[in-house]
């Protein structure tokens, strides 16, 4: 549980939030400037200015009116910030030390931080010399060393070209899995809220514009609507089992019980895919006799008509569907909520995150 | 080189030291205070920190030799307490001390406030208190700024010259740094003997610069790794 009810003034206006989440898992959304990053530095500690209160899992960190205001050392928050801050002075083994807690644990402790994040081939390196998704991964491995109760990440360049970015996200799907520590995500993509927060919170200018689980929040047309970085993915968590040799694909089955045709390629077992709403092909009739592996039945949750293209949300196996289609095709077509349709996508389309 | 040679060698070194010993933890503390911290009063501290660079030095030594004789503000109370300062060795440390200091607070100054505030920001988040975070992460980020500054701080300690004369006299084997003996040797028409003290001011230069080169070039190598 995390309460919070944060007032900080900021340059163009001041951050007033106010709300509870029970978390585990938290994504915040809203457009660059709302306010996310000084709510995590407030959280953390790092703004003296802020006031109000804040309490997670029960620990009051802040509570400007009865005096209390935990110093960052004391509060126990892992924060991974979007330039990812290592020490350039220390290489990524010492960047991972930095704040472990000496004791019979600290090896354990570290080992578990390397092996999640997938760095021990990084840890004789220096901060310089990594990529931008790497230095995001030793961040996030030095905040979880400290063995935190609370995870800040606050990702950056989360959604401008999904294919050629590195992704901080199956990292964090193995920490929440393995470690159970609960965060606080600011992402910009929909999608991968949806994928992996059970809670959103839609920040605009400073306040609190929606909140709740992120099955509701993100199915109007809201979150992410006012966001130019906003990126609407969607995102697919299964199980992947090998295909025969030599034929290039592989099956993905979900949790729900269908399953996808996907790219073979990586191990098997646990596995996200993403595929953008550009690649996903709406039918209003059952189709045969095509190259696309993947046609699934489903519903028309939401259309969300702006300027020449339409955003199409459609409930279907493995959860939500985004397709991009152009707003003639709505009106040719004739989408509309509670329309059944057909999803296609090529097994190229879909791209592994983990 | 004689054996008088080596004792001046010897006092230069030792006095240069010591001033930067001096004035090493003061100068940090001030640069970090005019980095990053406002406070009432500010410009004025600066001025006055870099006044040494600006006037002659000689006006610096008799300002101190002002401030410390035995009727003197200063003078009176060390008199009372038993402290002999002027035309000691502890003359020369004061008067190189107070010449040096602008030459390493600059450079430290620069280098504090170069370094990213949220980094130690971070490190108070990563666990450390205050003291920890500047110790672990402020310093060693700015300590190539702090080096610069010491390694200007220790070469006017041993070249300084017109205040040291003043505080200090140019005492034959009590107070005759390097820089004295040699300007003391011309005038008695002792080439010979100035030239061999040049020499070995050239070799104790060469050193320092070198060493000094030598850590940055692997500290480079260390983080391009």
């Amino acid at each position: 549980m995390i309460e919070l009810d944060v007032r900080l003034p900021l340059t163009r206006f001041a951050l007033g939030v106010e709300a509870r989440v029970a978390g585990p898992c938290v994504a915040v959304l809203g457009p660059s400037g709302s306010g996310k990053t000084s709510l995590l530095e407030a959280i953390a500690g790092l703004r003296p200015r802020a006031a109000g209160r804040i309490a997670v899992g029960g620990e009051t960190l802040l509570d400007s009116s009865n005096g209390v205001r935990l110093p960052p050392e004391k509060r126990r928050i892992g924060y991974v910030p979007q330039d990812s801050l290592l020490f350039p002075h220390r290489d990524v083994a010492a960047n991972v030390r930095f704040g472990l807690a000496p004791g019979p644990e600290a090896a354990r402790v570290f080992e578990e931080a390397v092996s999640i994040l997938e760095i021990a081939p990084l840890l004789a390196q220096h901060p310089g010399t990594l990529s931008g998704g790497e230095r995001q991964r030793v961040a996030l491995a030095r905040a979880l060393a400290t063995r935190p109760r609370l995870l800040l990440l606050d990702e950056p360049l989360a959604a401008v070209d999904p294919a050629h970015r590195e992704r901080i996200l199956p990292y964090l799907l193995s920490v929440r899995d393995r470690l159970r520590v609960p965060f606080l995500y600011v992402t910009h993509n929909v999608g991968e809220a949806e994928a992996v927060a059970d809670e959103v919170l839609v920040l605009r200018a400073g306040k609190v514009a929606a909140q709740g689980p992120a099955s509701e929040v993100l199915r109007g047309p809201l979150a992410g609507a006012d966001d130019p970085e906003a990126a609407f993915e969607s995102l697919f968590e299964g199980t992947l089992e090998p295909a025969p040799r030599g034929s290039g694909t592989a099956i993905l089955r979900l949790p729900g019980g269908g399953a996808l045709t996907v790219p073979s390629g990586g191990p098997g077992g646990k596995a996200v895919y993403a595929v953008a709403p550009e690649d996903v092909i709406l039918s209003t009739a059952p189709m045969t006799g095509i190259s696309a592996r993947n046609v699934i039945e489903g519903r028309i949750e939401a259309v969300d008509v702006s300027g020449e293209n339409a955003m199409v949300r459609i409930r279907a196996e493995g959860g939500a569907w985004r397709s991009l289609v152009t707003a003639a095709t709505v009106a040719d077509l004739d989408l509309g909520i509670g329309r059944p349709v057909w999803l296609v996508v090529k097994t190229q389309a879909f791209r592994r995150l983990s | 080189m004689s054996a008088e040679d080596v004792s001046v060698l010897l006092l230069t070194l030792r006095v240069a030291v010591l001033s930067v010993a001096a004035i090493l933890p003061l100068g940090v503390a001030a640069a970090w205070l005019l980095a990053r911290r406002d406070w009432p009063g500010k410009g004025l501290v600066e001025t006055l920190f870099s006044l040494p660079l600006v006037l002659p030095p000689t006006a610096v030594g008799l300002l101190l030799l002002d401030l410390l004789r035995r009727r003197g503000p200063l003078g009176r109370s060390l008199d009372a307490a038993g402290i002999e300062i002027l035309f000691t060795w502890k003359a020369i440390v004061l008067a190189t001390a107070v010449m040096s200091f602008p030459l390493l607070v600059r450079p430290a100054r620069t280098a504090f406030e170069s370094v990213d505030p949220r980094l130690p920001a971070m490190a108070r988040s990563l666990g450390c208190g205050p003291l920890a975070a500047f110790g672990r992460v402020t310093l060693p980020l700015a300590s190539r700024g702090i080096l610069a500054g010491t390694l200007l701080a220790f070469s006017r300690a041993l070249g300084e010259f017109g205040a040291t004369i003043l505080v200090a006299g140019n005492i034959p084997g009590r107070t005759q740094t390097m820089a004295l003996a040699i300007f003391h040797r011309t005038q008695i028409g002792d080439d010979a003997g100035a030239m061999r003290l040049v020499a070995v001011t050239v070799a104790v230069a060469f050193v320092i610069v070198w060493t000094a080169e030598g850590l940055e070039r692997r500290r480079r190598r260390r983080e391009a790794r």
